[in-house]
């Protein structure tokens, strides 16, 4: 399994709490990339004021920094483009 | 900052606001008001206890709540919230007390006066609160905040009309004299015009929210805002003329007969449209809920026709759906949901990406605050029938079952609250307060070494 793999495979643990759905199934996580032990990801929320988006970031970083190998997680929000409900995957 | 978005006292407001709720019926149960009666003076305390104490409570929390979601921007001074909650709950208790001196309580008079400048510092500190974020040139763009302003102009509008009246029957000889002919326009500007506007900019967001929408402007969302923007119009420069010492010209209530339903008709447009777009297949019960609310706009919005032309029982049907039926059935379906997810936000948030979490509607019991939300929609369809036909025994029952439907979603807030109804394996050792919450902790990542 790649570290990409362990990544999502642990972001499919971080649950949107409204929808009982994974960030990834929800479309919030926009980008994952990797240098070497260093990992970036860009996510965003809902909405820009959703008062939950600064806590799922801080919970995708501390979901990414739990994987073996892993030493630094930088996770910003991104707010373009905007989310929106295409986005996600089909119920 | 974690929890940036969050008011600390929005509990406080929303705890507030059903106590007066309560208090409110409980005066009405005893007779203070019924079919044809609403003058006396316990009748507009209890009148009062509702709508300022309740609804208007609940909407300025909401509003303290919201503004930063609908703006993504913080308020503005934001421990400004639990004065002007007090200020708010004191000015409320202050008019209820004041009206019983048309009952003969002459000591209570002074308590008229005493009411509208509480009510002016309440009403200040909530804008000085919302106002910054809101007029940001970034959020005036926004359609739902256009409407929460127009809101915000009829509470202002609001408050100079109630404050004429009141400080008239206070004794205050310098006031123009505007009773009786500035009742109707004083009750239409609280409805039609504050807690209507105020619901329909903060519905659009929060709707596309929980039932994963798109967020959409367009022709349909302006006609609204054109529609409340001119009986507002109307609504003020009524007032105006009133203050003036001119009288209302009957061509004023035609045009809002007509406007008010027509803002109220495209708003269910454009609520029909969030719903149809919707990616939630399944809406949850605050969602259901809030439909059988709009339900009663509609009707309200019908009644409001023959309301406004005929008076009588029509007028009475009419204001009791709306305040009754639409933003009390809308708001009691909405704080269910709102309580769950702030008190998942402050007990759950900072396990995300840690440990398993349950999800917000595992806090709630769906079969209890169903059977609440039946018998409050059941109690208002009974009243208004008993508006309609003069029949004061059915009106009494009818509010002694919306009484029992509050009380019953109060104890379901604070079961809520204790994580009541959520498997006890997954509830923490400790809970926070059950009315003020405590700051929302800060997750530290844990870094690998």
């Amino acid at each position: 399994m790649t570290l990409l793999d362990q990544i999502e495979d642990r972001l499919k643990g971080v649950l949107d709490p409204e929808t009982g759905r994974n960030l990834i199934a929800m479309g919030m996580i926009y980008a994952i990339r990797i240098d070497g032990d260093r990992v970036e990801v860009d996510m965003s929320a809902t909405t820009r004021g959703c008062p939950l988006a600064e806590m799922l970031r801080l919970g995708v970083e501390t979901a990414v920094l739990g994987i073996e190998g892993v030493r630094a997680a930088d996770v910003r929000l991104v707010w373009d483009p905007p989310w929106t409900p295409a986005r996600m995957a089909p119920f | 900052m974690p929890g940036k978005q969050l008011s600390p006292w929005t509990l406080a407001w929303f705890g507030a606001a059903m106590l007066f709720l309560l208090l409110s019926l409980a005066t009405a149960m005893s007779g203070a008001v019924g079919p044809g009666d609403w003058s006396r003076g316990a009748g507009f305390a209890a009148v009062h206890l509702f709508t300022l104490g309740w609804l208007c409570l609940m909407v300025m929390g909401a509003l303290v709540q919201f503004v930063p979601v609908l703006t993504a921007q913080p308020l503005a001074r934001p421990r400004l919230a639990l004065p002007a909650l007090l200020l708010g709950a004191a000015g409320t208790l202050a008019l209820a007390a004041g009206f019983l001196w048309l009952d003969g309580h002459e000591a209570m008079r002074p308590f008229l006066r005493a009411a509208p400048v509480l009510l002016a510092l309440s009403f200040g500190l909530t804008a000085a609160m919302i106002a910054p974020p809101l007029l940001a040139r970034a959020s005036r763009a926004l359609s739902e905040v256009r409407m929460v302003l127009l809101a915000l102009v009829a509470l202002a509008a609001l408050w100079i009309s109630g404050t004429a009246m009141a400080l008239q029957l206070g004794g205050v000889d310098r006031m123009p004299d505007i009773l009786p002919e500035g009742l109707p326009l004083h009750v239409l500007i609280g409805i039609g015009g504050w807690l209507s506007l105020a619901a329909f900019g903060v519905s659009y967001k929060l709707f596309a929210m929980f039932l994963l929408a798109p967020e959409q402007t367009g022709p349909v969302r302006r006609a609204v805002f054109g529609a409340a923007w001119l009986a507002l119009v109307a609504m003020l420069g009524a007032g105006a003329a009133l203050l003036a010492g001119y009288p209302v010209g009957a061509w004023v209530f035609a045009a809002l007969a007509v406007l008010l339903p027509i803002a109220a008709g495209f708003y269910l447009a454009e609520v029909a449209r969030i719903w149809r777009l919707r990616r939630r297949p399944k809406p949850e019960g605050n969602m259901l809920w809030s439909r059988a609310a709009l339900m009663f706009l509609a009707l309200a919005s019908i009644l409001a026709g023959p309301g406004l032309w005929q008076g009588g029982v029509w007028a009475e049907a009419a204001i009791f759906v709306a305040l009754a039926g639409w933003l009390s059935l809308l708001t009691l379906a909405q704080i269910i949901k709102i309580t769950s997810f702030l008190t998942w936000i402050q007990i759950f948030a900072p396990r995300i990406g840690r440990s398993p979490v349950p999800q917000v509607q595992q806090l709630t019991d769906p079969r209890t605050d169903t059977l609440c939300l039946m018998l409050w929609s059941g109690g208002v369809a009974a009243a208004t029938l008993s508006l309609l036909l003069s029949w004061p025994s059915v009106f009494r029952l009818s509010v002694a079952a919306l009484f029992l439907a509050a009380l019953a979603v109060a104890v379901e807030l604070v079961r809520i609250r204790r994580l009541s109804h959520l498997d006890p394996s997954l509830r923490p050792a400790s809970l926070p307060p059950v009315i003020r919450p405590v700051p929302v902790p800060v997750p530290q990542p844990e870094i690998r070494t």
